[in-house]
């Protein structure tokens, strides 16, 4: 493979997409809804103080760990029952119940249960916020993929519909917009490089220089990893501090994004022009993004059907490299990805090759 | 030396045989005229000897280069202009050939050389997308030369161009056959053959139906006639190949009846439409 022949063609496309008016969109639409979330929701990324209301029964390392954390402030309850109505009275966001023992069910991993007060007086941006840091927080302190059972109580609200499971918004928006990036460029930026040069005919130039086909898919699938990279790295930096192990989210990011690259080039070489493209990537940018929306509402047998999706184990690592959990699951999510990535790559020699 | 060498070349799209057994050669600097109608298989041709086609069965060499084998080794030495306008739109002019450079692995300066050469230098930095039909057509050409090809390939490379900017194109491939470059060129214009070409094959259906200089085949295929027009106003056309023709002019000369005479030769598509059957734009 002739190198310099592949970084002419990446770096043509480079220049040549972001004029492109539907692959610029493509581009920066993950950039344009992680700014439409920070308007939508302000108070999801700032350095506000959350004044927290917490009754440690046992002294646990984890409220010690809320003491560190300069966006939090904490209020020692008297007693559990306490709690509730300190929450109330300090007009603070929430308030925690850490059980005695707590400490040492997470070591034996018995999954203790830790009961989260949320005041509803709040915005829902603040309570957001705070789910989501004191979500990410116990994930951090325990090191395991769900190492404490949650249960968010709201205040102020009937006892009937008090409980219910808890939704962090880093769980969910980070690992959602680093999807639709990856989704973006499987579904769309690959196949409209691959596919506008067969549709302009440009392709019959390329294989008549020096360029093999070969030559010219890498080149292409190397823009798509450039753009991806781009915009995955903006994404993360934006939101570097729920990031809490670089190596391993920048490893899912890797095999994440050379597996969509795998589907963008399956889908081109599939695929003749672009309103082909246009039509059928919109149902594989909905089929690749599906998994990582969250289930809350949505049936069992929904949950059950996006584990065949292969960006459900993306997501899943995602969520977990994030938190800085290193665990089998992990493992295991990373192992499938890699098996998925393996298999769409021949997939598209496969179709390259019967073009060919 | 043959630029061009091809074998018993064929190519086969599912049960369609679009190039059929063809043989030919071309020498070093010609400029070699491949004619036929629609679909009769010149692109089909020209696609299998620049590389981007592998042929059903047959040989063929380019620059001494196999077309299957030694492909790495033959895109560097051909420069192919094809019948679409298969340029980067949004990008300019001078960054379509600054690509070509890259790939090529050539010198930038040869953008500029190359630039003054077509007369788009000072257009360079326009978008291809604002630049007319023969502005396009000779930046196809410009990117087809950039890296000094021994061989050209041209396909239609006239085709719907206003005559002025025809004539333009047409002295560029005389431009670059002085230079001695092979020009492998199909065209729809029989005139143009004509006056370009040393040599003319004519395609039907896959196949090679002629071959030969064009005032050869003129001469063996075509027929000889005189255009008369006589002291009454009336024109004939009188064939000369037979016996008829020549004692009917010799009558009217006797009679001093003829106003004008003019000696006609038979074009080079009445030849190609006795060849092949039929019009060369049907």
């Amino acid at each position: 493979m002739n190198l310099s022949v592949v970084s002419a063609i990446t770096r043509k496309d480079l220049v040549d997409a972001i004029r492109h008016r539907y692959l610029l969109t493509a581009l920066v639409t993950p950039l344009f809804v992680a700014l439409l979330f920070r308007v939508l929701l302000p108070d999801v990324n700032n350095n506000k103080i959350l004044t927290i209301v917490v009754h440690d029964a046992g002294g646990s390392g984890l409220v010690a760990e809320l003491r560190k954390t300069p966006q939090i402030g904490v209020i020692e309850a008297s007693s559990a029952d306490a709690t509730a109505s300190e929450v109330k009275n300090r007009n603070a966001i929430g308030g925690l119940v850490v059980p005695a023992g707590f400490d040492a069910d997470l070591a034996a991993s018995k999954q203790p249960e830790l009961t989260v007060y949320v005041n509803n007086q709040k915005t829902v941006f603040e309570q957001a916020a705070f789910r989501r840091l004191l979500d990410q927080m116990v994930r951090s302190f325990a090191k395991q993929p769900e190492p404490a059972r949650l249960v968010w109580v709201d205040v102020d609200k009937g006892a009937d519909d008090q409980k219910r499971g808890g939704t962090s918004l880093d769980q969910i928006l980070l690992p959602l917009l680093l999807i639709l990036t990856f989704g973006m460029t499987g579904a769309f930026v690959v196949p409209l490089l691959i596919v506008e040069e067969k549709e302009k005919r440009t392709l019959d130039f390329l294989l008549s220089s020096p360029a093999s086909l070969s030559e010219i898919i890498a080149g292409k699938a190397l823009t798509g990893v450039a753009y991806t990279l781009l915009i995955a790295g903006l994404l993360l930096g934006i939101n570097r501090q729920f990031i809490k192990n670089w190596s391993l989210t920048s490893l899912t990011i890797l095999l994440g994004l050379l597996f969509v690259v795998g589907v963008g080039l399956v889908i081109g070489s599939l695929l003749k022009n672009t309103m082909q493209v246009n039509t059928w990537a919109s149902l594989v940018l909905i089929l690749l993004l599906a998994p990582s929306f969250p289930s809350i509402g949505i049936t069992a047998w929904f949950d059950k059907a996006m584990r065949f999706i292969p960006t459900y184990f993306l997501s899943e690592a995602l969520k977990l490299s994030m938190a800085g959990t290193v665990s089998s699951q992990l493992w295991m999510y990373l192992a499938v990805l890699l098996g998925c990535t393996f298999i769409v790559f021949f997939a598209a020699a496969w179709a390259l090759h019967r073009r060919g | 030396m043959r630029a061009i060498e091809v074998e018993n070349l064929s190519r086969t799209f599912n049960s369609l045989r679009a190039v059929d057994n063809i043989s030919f050669s071309a020498d070093a600097g010609e400029i070699f005229g491949f004619l036929g109608h629609n679909g009769a298989g010149k692109t089909t041709t020209i696609r299998m000897l620049s590389g981007q086609l592998l042929p059903s069965s047959g040989s063929g060499r380019v620059a001494g280069c196999d077309i299957v084998t030694e492909q790495r080794r033959l895109k560097p030495l051909i420069g192919v202009v094809s019948e679409h306008q298969n340029l980067y739109e949004r990008m300019s002019g001078r960054e379509n050939l600054e690509f070509a450079v890259r790939l090529y692995g050539q010198d930038m300066q040869r953008v500029d050389t190359v630039l003054e050469q077509v007369d788009l230098l000072d257009r360079a930095k326009d978008k291809v997308q604002n630049y007319s039909n023969g502005m396009k057509q000779r930046l196809l050409i410009a990117r087809a030369i950039l890296h000094g090809p021994q061989i050209v390939f041209l396909d239609e490379p006239t085709r719907g161009l206003d005559p002025i900017v025809g004539r333009e194109i047409r002295r560029l491939i005389v431009d670059m056959s002085n230079q001695g470059v092979t020009i492998f060129l199909t065209t729809h214009y029989m005139e143009e053959a004509d006056q370009l070409c040393n040599r003319v094959a004519f395609l039907s259906e896959g196949r090679i139906v002629a071959l030969d200089t064009p005032s050869n085949l003129k001469t063996a295929h075509g027929q000889q006639h005189v255009n008369v027009t006589l002291d009454n106003g009336e024109c004939l056309s009188i064939a000369l190949d037979g016996e008829d023709g020549g004692r009917e002019l010799q009558q009217l000369i006797s009679n001093g009846d003829v106003r004008t005479l003019h000696s006609a030769e038979a074009t080079l598509e009445e030849v190609f439409i006795q060849l092949a059957g039929r019009r060369l734009s049907e």
